[in-house]
């Protein structure tokens, strides 16, 4: 009887051990961060989810489309109403709630990276630089729900089911961003070799954090993070390239210039863009799809293109040697993007009068369409597919230089930031703005900096927090695109929080006017 | 007594004395220490004896414990079953023999002053009457040990293993009084040769149940526990456990599948899980599914645990009841080899009462008519001149025949048992191109020595099943298809995906339905399940009142599918898939090992019994699937290495979990008066959620014997008892292995590097839940068993009430955990409450034994909670879950209940059309003409459209009935069952397809409005075109307008038997007995259907008939004998 009772008590020692039982199909969270491999592909992770619909197509509809630099004439209503003149239709618009979800697919990427790399015995350096990216990784997505939602939830450890976070405002937003982004500077490295070139780096940290500064006006702490690149640490690491559409095209990618640059690649067997699609990595889409949608008719479905107006502002000022800005060639594809006119602009390959577009221009497509032309492929292919290897150059020296300038005349060092715009002015072909326009007080010369950041930066994403920034999103902007008719002050600064987390978290709040 | 003969029984004597002596020690020891009585020379016996019920041996020991009289006897001549009472003071040995012996076959004879031979009877008294014959039960099996006694006098013997008996009686024509432990006493008039059938007593409270890891008497019992009468159950022809007991136990729901091997689907009170609402099987101590692998034949009992105390020690597992099998086992006795087979035709029960060609094409003549459109020239040309006339219902359905074989070796002895059973079933179905072919083996042992008993049962079974594939329902097509189309021929060639000219919908004639005949020709499916399951244990009495068992059980099973894609469509406007093969392969393990000690002891007035251990379960299941498009036409071979397309492949283990229980029962019983029952067990279980590990499942019960109470004085009340139960159970089993696990997902792929080659990336995509757990059931039960009039009527009550907690429901995350897809979580609520109540009624008093139970149940069923499913677009929080966008699962309603937009009749008038208008005056159904469906406009808003939809019926019975009648007449037996399942509604959406009017064939009995049919009852008859939209209008899915009353009431079987006596075969077979049997033969229903026993659709949709298989009619007849 004893013997009995020994085999049993043996038997149900090893119990605990015995319930817990792997999945053999996946590994499970607690199998994983266990090696330096581990932390490195949990790192891939978080880059990965630029690759996801959200972030490699609509973002570039909510920043570019929404602000008065483009508009929609797309088939789809849902996108116009929504994403252009200022609409709501339904809180749960699936492509908004899409972009949302991403972002916070991101950041719970990173909080896991966050939450068990530090833990794993591996590397030093190598672990502080993957500490470092997820950091960076995870401020940018903070940055962009800041910047376009506004208020939202901050989680800063792996979700757990049931989680309720509140609501946290804007300014903690941002706070948490720059956190991260400080964090990130200290640990990310200056520069990576050949295998590893498109990485967050510090420069890029400081970009980032100089760029949170920024947009919650805190220009001293600005000038400080963005001083790194241009006066400080970095300084060497980055320069203006002399070719201005090199910054755009796929053969120039991560040049020195570059200072953060969404990587993109083609894969020709691609079938979807959702990267949490277990089992069926080999066709992952891990390329933008945003041509298509951006390409003049009928090459693209032109779901999103750009208003007229910023035309004559490059136009407003030639070069030094007589000529027309280069950057409007680079920046649109229109009936001039050759100065000679319809017969001599090429559109992938064919000239636009080629193109058979209506002169009246109430219909679409018309003569007077004006397409943004830095996403696409028509240097290299004529037509456009759903996986352009072509990277998103998210941030730019001549960015940097530009905010840093902008940081300087916030402080009333007015004259100490000419020097950094003429910078961008003179790669362009421009007279220096201390030759043409010296002296200008710190509102005429903020004045300037918008007309310069929207020649430089146009259709790259960044108009619509400029605008908010400088506090110009405003029915007024209807002057310029009639899309802001309907642009509701005190609600359409931000975006509406989906109505599915409302749901189902009391300690949520909605965005004022929603 | 009559002395014997001295001088011949003194030789037989002495030899018998002989053979003692030489052969038993302890003989010697008796005999020596006689020899020594001998010497102190005690004198004649003054005996003072008090025994209650004492073996005859323990008698015999007690008389020479106070005497010096010495027996001898040969140990197996004593009746081991014969108990002795007796309480004398100052008797004789003679008077004390003369009583104990009385009634046996044994005699005694003094040797010597003091030694005493017993031994058996002889023959010499005087014939009166020679008797013979045999005693068998109810099922035509001999019974053996059963005592044959002439009235008044102590004249008996007892029947042999085969069952007969042969007694020589003092009186010519005495009356026979034939007595049996479990079995009705008889009496019967003697004859020369006589067959007598012993009819069990109705309520044998002495009978063991097996309740889980124990074994008790019914009369014990305190939960609610259901005994499936085996008899009535191995009457119905079925694959599986499930098809043969419905309607025998109340509180079990059985809804048949139809569809050869196809599971019946079970729910023990109702439905408690939105995932799964299947029992827990254990079969014979393992625990496992009785799906249709199982041969109903080897079944010896079935016990249905129905509430917590009952089913409480099975834990986390037991929460949707558990169903206790377990097989046959041999008894002892020598060899005994029996054999059934059974022939069958199986049939479809009802049919489809469609239009003939002509009636066919006379019909769609009206119907353009109607619609004021010419009829196209093919539809013309056709109806001028139509050469076809197909039914299509004599195209796919059958007469299938059904067979079923079984023999069986069984036998046993002190030292063990053994049984050994072979059998094959085979079905193929009422519907061409479907088969099910089960071949089984089973070994049953068992060993005994000393105190230990080691034992196997073990069952092999292989099966095989044939289907076709491509998606089609026949019982649609069926309907769908055109009497006008024929089945195959040459004018149907000119589609090139056609090549075999099988007959399909055309341009002319459209339907969208598939050519099943084709269809069971192009796609092929095979599956083959071949299993062996099975337990070894052992058993260790280690005192007599403490005993331990080990137990470990094992079930493998390979499964194996296979589809060929063969070239062609079966269908209109179908895309030719490419032709192709596929296949998968599983592998199932499932194991078992337990420890458990029970115990059993009696204090007085007190007993105890009870059982704690340990038991762990370990499955798992592997799969590897592989396909390649292209198969060779040339040489019609079929595997994947012969195909020559596309390949893939894919692999998992879907299924891998462990669970440790600890589980204890304790049974106090107090004077048969007082019992109570405390029942828990502790689960742990690797599905579990690290927040939930342990899972604790107590429960208890106690019952009153009111009966035995003193001031308890009625006469015609034998036994009453009155039970009630609290507990809670878990249910384990709708969690998947790894539901809990934030799993890694290594699909994301990060670019980077002047290569921009694309860097693996892996992290968690979904959180765990750490919360994740076993659903809840709090179950309350009270009721009482009851037996009346002597034993012949016993009655069952039940009320229950089950309530579900924690019930998962799967949830989308909000998007801001970064979370994809849903989660499960324990969230949601249901409650089930009902009465059930049985009774058994038996009359054997005359001639004409019968008996007849009856059964009722009631199922109340209510979703309480549906988790946190957000807000709708009104704002309104989401109180449901949708199986389609007529059936919910919502708050304050059943499972699967009717969300319709209500009919309100046909519109008589363009009048009263234009007066059916909404508050601001505007036309409620403005495209309406006269004969067109009148909806309610629930909402008032003025129109229909999904918010006027309502909670309309439900598919939940209100009541569940059944009804078994046994009888028989010398050598007759009768057995009828009957089902009755009343007040409930049934969606048919077979008969929606056809009274669309379009792309179908017509229902023979549709009676369509028209100007010169007002009283029609169907809708106009028209086209469903653009400029007359309200014919679709009519045929909205989501209306009350397919709701039909299921109540039905089927005589589920009837079976006449005739046992035929010994004589005829001349003794070769000890039984034999031959019968014919019709099943489900007669079902009363206004339902329009085929069939109102319908699965559904799932848990979701209990009550939606899609195209539901509807059971078979199966006359067969059947042979069942014994060697």
């Amino acid at each position: 009887m004893k013997k009995y009772i020994w085999v049993s008590l043996l038997i149900l020692a090893g119990c605990k051990k015995d319930l817990d039982i792997p999945n053999p199909n996946a590994l499970t969270t607690e199998q994983f961060w266990k090696t330096s491999t581990d932390a490195q592909q949990g790192v891939n992770s978080i880059y990965s989810t630029f690759h996801r619909t959200g972030l490699c197509r609509w973002i570039h509809f909510i920043t570019i489309i929404r602000s008065d630099e483009g508009y929609s004439t797309s088939p789809n209503t849902e996108i116009i109403n929504n994403w252009d003149v200022f609409n709501i239709t339904d809180y749960n618009w699936g492509n908004t709630v899409a972009f949302w979800d991403d972002n916070y697919i991101g950041i719970d990427r990173c909080n896991q990276v966050l939450d068990n790399v530090p833990g794993i015995d591996m590397d030093a350096t190598l672990r502080t630089q993957l500490i470092g990216e997820a950091h960076f990784m995870r401020g940018f997505f903070y940055y962009t729900l800041a910047t376009l939602w506004g208020n939202v939830p901050i989680l800063l450890h792996t979700s757990v089911i049931g989680q309720q976070p509140p609501t946290s405002s804007q300014d903690s937003v941002f706070a948490q961003a720059e956190q991260d982004f400080t964090e990130a500077a200290g640990d990310l490295p200056v520069s990576y070799d050949a295998g590893n070139v498109g990485r967050a780096t510090k420069g890029a940290a400081y970009g980032m954090l100089g760029k949170c500064y920024m947009q919650t006006h805190q220009y001293a702490q600005a000038q400080q993070a963005l001083a790194y690149l241009v006066t400080g640490g970095g300084a060497g690491q980055y320069s203006l390239v002399p070719n201005y559409r090199s910054n755009f095209i796929e053969t120039s990618e991560n040049n020195a210039e570059s200072v953060f640059e969404v990587q993109n690649a083609l894969n020709p067997n691609d079938t979807h863009d959702d990267d949490t699609q277990i089992g069926t990595s080999d066709n992952l889409n891990y390329g933008t799809s945003i041509p298509p949608f951006f390409a003049p008719r009928p090459i693209g479905f032109t779901d999103g293109q750009a208003r007229r107006w910023p035309v004559a502002e490059f136009l407003s000022e030639a070069t030094v040697a007589g000529g027309r800005d280069p950057r409007l060639a680079a920046t649109y594809l229109y009936d001039s993007t050759d100065p000679r006119g319809p017969d001599y602009t090429m559109v992938y390959g064919r000239t636009f009068s080629s193109l058979g577009y209506s002169s009246d221009p109430t219909v679409v497509p018309n003569t007077h369409d004006v397409y943004f032309r830095k996403f696409l492929d028509d240097s290299v292919m004529t037509g456009e597919v759903f996986h352009s290897g072509n990277n998103w150059r998210y941030l730019r020296y001549a960015d940097v230089l530009l905010l840093y300038a902008e940081a300087l005349n916030a402080q009333g060092s007015t004259a100490t930031a000419y020097p950094f715009v003429d910078a961008v002015r003179q790669r362009a072909g421009l007279a220096p703005l201390s030759t043409v326009k010296p002296g200008l007080s710190q509102a005429d010369f903020l004045t300037q900096l918008k007309h310069e950041r929207l020649v430089e930066l146009c259709g790259e994403g960044h108009r619509w927090e400029d605008l908010a920034r400088w506090g110009d999103l405003s029915s007024a902007l209807s002057s310029r695109d009639p899309s802001f008719a309907h642009f509701k002050t005190g609600r359409d600064e931000f975006l509406p929080i989906p109505q599915f987390d409302l749901d189902l978290n009391p300690n949520l709040r909605q965005n004022p006017g929603y | 007594m009559k002395k014997l003969d001295e001088g011949a029984t003194r030789m037989r004597v002495r030899s018998i004395i002989n053979f003692i002596l030489m052969t038993k020690l302890a003989v010697v020891l008796a005999f020596a220490f006689s020899i020594q009585s001998f010497a102190h020379g005690y004198g004649q016996a003054n005996l003072h004896l008090h025994l209650d019920h004492a073996p005859l041996k323990k008698a015999l020991k007690t008389i020479e414990s106070q005497s010096a009289f010495r027996f001898v006897y040969k140990d197996d001549l004593l009746p081991a079953d014969r108990t002795v009472s007796l309480d004398v003071r100052g008797a004789t040995l003679e008077e004390v023999l003369g009583r104990i012996l009385a009634n046996t076959n044994l005699d005694y004879q003094k040797v010597s002053a003091n030694l005493v031979v017993i031994e058996q009877r002889a023959q010499a008294i005087a014939i009166a009457q020679k008797v013979t014959g045999r005693v068998t039960n109810g099922k035509g099996e001999p019974l053996a040990g059963v005592s044959i006694t002439e009235k008044g006098t102590n004249n008996g013997t007892v029947t042999k293993d085969d069952g007969t008996f042969s007694l020589t009686l003092t009186n010519a024509g005495a009356t026979l009084e034939i007595t049996s432990i479990g079995y009705v006493t008889q009496e019967v008039k003697a004859a020369d040769r006589l067959d007598i059938q012993l009819k069990p007593t109705a309520a044998d409270l002495n009978e063991v149940v097996v309740i889980g890891y124990q074994s008790v008497r019914k009369k014990d019992l305190t939960g609610a526990t259901g005994v499936v009468d085996m008899t009535n159950a191995n009457r119905i022809t079925g694959a599986s456990v499930g098809e043969s007991i419905q309607g025998l136990v109340p509180g079990v729901t059985v809804r048949n599948g139809g569809a050869p091997g196809e599971n019946a689907a079970i729910e023990i009170r109702g439905v408690g899980s939105f995932t799964n609402s299947n029992p827990l099987y254990v079969i014979d101590g393992m625990l496992s599914d009785a799906n249709t692998t199982v041969n109903t034949e080897d079944i010896a009992s079935v016990q249905i645990l129905k509430d917590a105390s009952a089913a409480a020690i099975y834990g986390s597992r037991a929460g949707n009841g558990v169903i206790i099998i377990t097989t046959k086992k041999g008894k002892d006795g020598p060899a005994k080899l029996s054999f059934s087979g059974k022939y069958g035709v199986q049939s479809m029960p009802k049919r489809w009462d469609l239009m003939s060609a002509p009636q066919y094409l006379q019909t769609v003549k009206t119907q353009y008519a109607n619609s004021g459109l010419n009829l196209t020239p093919g539809m013309a040309a056709q109806v001028a001149n139509n050469t076809i006339s197909t039914n299509w219902q004599d195209q796919f359905f059958r007469n299938g025949p059904e067979q079923d074989y079984n023999a069986s070796i069984s036998g046993g002895s002190a030292a063990g048992n053994y049984l050994m059973s072979g059998s094959y079933y085979k079905s193929q179905g009422d519907i061409i191109g479907n088969a099910f072919e089960r071949s089984a083996l089973r070994v049953n042992t068992e060993a005994k020595k000393g105190r230990l008993t080691v034992g196997e049962n073990m069952m092999i079974s292989a099966t095989d099943a044939q289907a076709v594939g491509g998606g089609s329902n026949p019982i649609y097509d069926a309907v769908n298809l055109l009497p006008v189309i024929g089945v195959q021929g040459d004018q149907y060639k000119t589609i090139p995906s056609n090549p075999a000219g099988w007959g399909m919908g055309t341009t002319d004639f459209p339907t969208y339905a598939a050519n099943y005949v084709a269809l069971s020709q192009i796609d092929r499916q095979t599956a083959t399940y071949d299993k062996v399951i099975g337990n070894a244990y052992a058993d260790i009495r280690l005192f007599n009142w403490l005993s331990y068992r080990f137990n470990l059980g094992g079930e493998v099973s390979f499964d194996y599918h296979k589809e060929v894609r063969d070239t062609g469509i079966a269908s209109y406007a179908a895309q030719p898939p490419l032709t192709s093969v596929y296949e998968d392969r599983e592998q199932f393990t499932n194991f078992l090992m337990e420890h458990t000690l029970n115990v059993n002891k009696s204090f007085g007035k007190h007993n105890i019994n009870g059982v704690v251990g340990f038991s762990r379960t370990q499955q798992r299941r592997d799969v590897t699937s592989a396909s390649r498009t292209l198969i060779d036409q040339n040489t019609g071979l079929t595997t994947i290495g012969s195909a020559f397309g596309t390949p893939s492949a894919a692999g998992s283990t879907p299924l891998f979990w462990r669970a440790h229980g600890y589980l204890g029962r304790i049974n106090y019983t107090y004077n048969e008066l007082y019992l109570l029952t405390l029942t828990g067990r502790i689960d742990q279980d690797s599905r579990f959620g690290s927040n939930y590990r342990t899972g604790y499942f107590p429960s208890a019960a106690g019952a009153w014997r009111i009966s035995h109470e003193k001031f308890f004085n009625v006469k015609w009340v034998n036994d009453l008892k009155i039970r009630a139960s609290y507990g809670q159970l878990g249910f384990s089993d709708a969690l998947g292995s790894w539901d809990y696990l934030g799993l890694i997902n290594n699909s994301p792929r990060a670019i980077y590097g002047t290569s921009q080659s694309p860097q693996v990336g892996q992290y968690a995509a979904t959180p765990g839940n750490p919360n994740l757990h076993w659903e809840e059931r709090t179950q309350e039960n009270a009721g009482f068993d009851a037996t009346f009039l002597s034993g012949s009527l016993s009655v069952t009550f039940d009320i229950y009430r089950s309530t579900s907690n924690n019930v998962l429901v799967g949830i989308t995350p909000p998007g801001y955990l970064g979370a994809v897809g849903t989660v499960s979580e324990n969230s949601g609520s249901i409650r089930n409450s009902g009465f059930e109540l049985g009774a058994v009624y038996q009359n054997n008093t005359r001639k004409l034994h019968w008996d007849l139970s009856a059964n009722v149940t009631t199922i109340h069923n209510q979703v309480l909670s549906v988790g946190d499913q957000g807000k709708d677009a009104a704002g309104n929080p989401i109180n449901y879950i949708q199986y389609n966008n007529f059936i919910r699962a919502q708050v304050g309603h059943p499972i699967g209940a009717w969300y319709v937009i209500q009919t309100d009749g046909l519109f008589q008038s363009q009048q009263e059309i234009n007066s059916y208008v909404g508050k601001n005056g505007q036309m409620i159904q403005p495209f309406a003409k006269p004969g067109d469906v009148k909806y309610v406009d629930a909402n008032g808003d003025g129109q229909i459209n999904d918010n006027d939809r309502q909670m309309v019926g439900s598919p939940w019975p209100t009541l569940q009935a059944g009804a078994q009648f046994n009888a028989s007449y010398r050598q007759f037996n009768l057995n009828i069952q009957l089902v009755g399942i009343f007040g409930y509604k049934i969606y048919d959406d077979v008969r929606r397809t056809a009274d669309t009017y379009q792309l179908s064939n017509f229902r023979k009995g549709i009676n369509p409005w028209s100007a010169t049919n007002t009283g029609g009852t169907d809708p106009r008859l028209a086209v469903d075109v653009p400029t007359d939209p309200e014919v679709a209008i009519n045929n909205m899915p989501e209306t009350s307008r397919w709701l039909e009353n299921g109540s039905y009431v089927r005589v589920r079987n009837v079976e006449l038997g005739y046992n035929f006596s010994q004589s005829v075969f001349h003794g070769f077979f000890t039984t034999a007995r031959l019968y014919v049997s019709g099943q489900n033969l007669l079902t009363f229903t206004k339902y329009k259907g085929m069939d109102p026993d319908v699965q559904g659709g799932g848990l979701g949709a209990r009550g939606f008939d899609n195209g539901n298989w509807p059971s078979s009619r199966i006359l067969s007849v059947g042979l069942q004998c014994g060697f």
